[in-house]
């Protein structure tokens, strides 16, 4: 940093000593330490939320996933027996099985 | 597998022959067995997942002798020093078992070949006085045991006696108090471990849930709650608290019983999610899938298994 101060220095121009003023000024370097924290806590914050998502998501497939697949099966077995009964001609009751 | 449809179907029955439109109270319904106060919660709650692979067969030789041969291939855990790491060494196990079905008796063996062998008698020696015994024999010396139950079943009550090996005395007893709410009692006394206790539990059903809760003198209490949304689903939740070692457990779960298929799914508070699927097949083949997913231990075991024959 101080390198760079005194090279710009060098060359002349009073706005290179501006600059470096404000980039050692005290809200700049704050900024800079709030920036630099702030990236820190988003990255906890996106990892924590990723392996809640990755919890979340192979629950989901161990405990939901199978019982839409085995329900959406009977469903359809339902349908198959519907339609049978209809084409065999027989009274289609709705109250042919427990469900 | 054997109880994979009939014992809800019997517990259906009993709910339904319930018809109380007035009290009578010289006419209560026997209440459920002491040991069995929670079946409803743990054929929901305590499906058996497995890992690594299953396969039954079950032969009938004649109407009341069946024979059966299993094996299982997979890991075993064995316990460590530290809890947080399981150790699991690669097994195989081949059982055999023989069954006795007779409407009076039933006689069932099993033998596996890492040489623990088990059998079980339940004969009734009247229509109201039943006996259970279970002998387990291992090749490991302490660990082998033997246990007789005499259970007396009254018009509105249950009386049951235990007697096991290293002097253990125990007996229930559970009293329909309404033809809803049912209250027991139990005591037992262990000789070798020195070791009384004594425990109360009361049942709570009607047509839609069932409710239990069980507290023990050794510092624990259990209750569940059953609800049954229709007859082929239910939900179920269970709390386990211990006094003394302050440990408590919790865990709901659901059983979908369908036409071709049953699944059941649990998650409980120490981040454990498990889940059994038995698909039928076809008359006499069961395809089982089990998963459960430890996500505090990053322990994850899955199985499958067949079941065929019954």
């Amino acid at each position: 940093m101080a390198k760079r101060i005194g090279g710009a220095g060098k060359s002349g121009g009073g706005d290179s000593n501006i600059l470096a003023w404000i980039s050692n000024s005290e809200i700049v370097s704050q900024g800079r330490r709030a920036a630099g924290d702030a990236v820190g806590v988003s990255k906890k914050l996106i990892w924590s939320t990723g392996k809640a998502a990755w919890i979340a998501g192979t629950t989901f497939l161990i405990l939901v996933v199978p019982l839409i697949i085995e329900m959406d099966r009977e469903a359809q077995l339902n349908e198959i027996d519907l339609q049978q009964a209809s084409l065999l001609g027989a009274p289609a009751s709705p109250v042919q099985r427990g469900m | 597998m054997a109880d994979l449809f009939p014992p809800l179907a019997t517990a259906q029955i009993d709910a339904k022959t319930k018809v109380d439109e007035k009290v009578d109270y010289s006419n209560l319904p026997c209440p459920v067995p002491y040991e069995e106060l929670h079946r409803e919660a743990i054929m929901t709650l305590k499906a058996d997942n497995f890992e690594g692979l299953r396969f039954d067969f079950s032969k009938g030789l004649s109407q009341k002798f069946s024979l059966s041969h299993s094996v299982m291939m997979g890991p075993t855990e064995v316990p460590s020093q530290s809890p947080d790491t399981t150790i699991k060494i690669p097994t195989a196990h081949y059982e055999f078992g023989a069954n006795y079905y007779d409407p009076k008796l039933v006689l069932m063996g099993r033998v596996m070949t890492d040489g623990r062998l088990n059998a079980r008698v339940k004969a009734d020696l009247t229509d109201k006085l039943i006996l259970k015994a279970n002998a387990l024999l291992t090749n490991e010396p302490h660990m082998s045991h033997a246990m007789f139950n005499f259970d007396y079943m009254g018009s509105d009550y249950r009386a049951q006696l235990q007697l096991g090996n290293s002097a253990l005395i125990g007996a229930t007893y559970i009293q329909s108090v309404t033809p809803r709410l049912s209250l027991g009692g139990e005591v037992f006394w262990a000789g070798v471990p020195r070791k009384s206790g004594i425990g109360y539990a009361a049942r709570y059903e009607t047509d839609k849930m069932v409710a239990t809760a069980q507290v023990a003198s050794i510092g624990s209490l259990s209750m569940n709650y059953v609800q049954k949304i229709s007859d082929k689903v239910s939900l179920a939740t269970d709390f386990v608290y211990n006094y003394f070692s302050r440990d408590v457990a919790a865990s709901v779960g659901y059983d979908y019983i369908l036409r071709q298929s049953r699944v059941r799914g649990k998650i409980d508070s120490n981040g454990v999610a498990s889940a059994l699927l038995e698909e039928r097949l076809s008359m006499g083949l069961n395809f089982l899938l089990s998963a459960e997913l430890d996500h505090k231990k990053k322990d994850y075991k899955f199985g499958f298994g067949l079941t065929v024959g019954q």
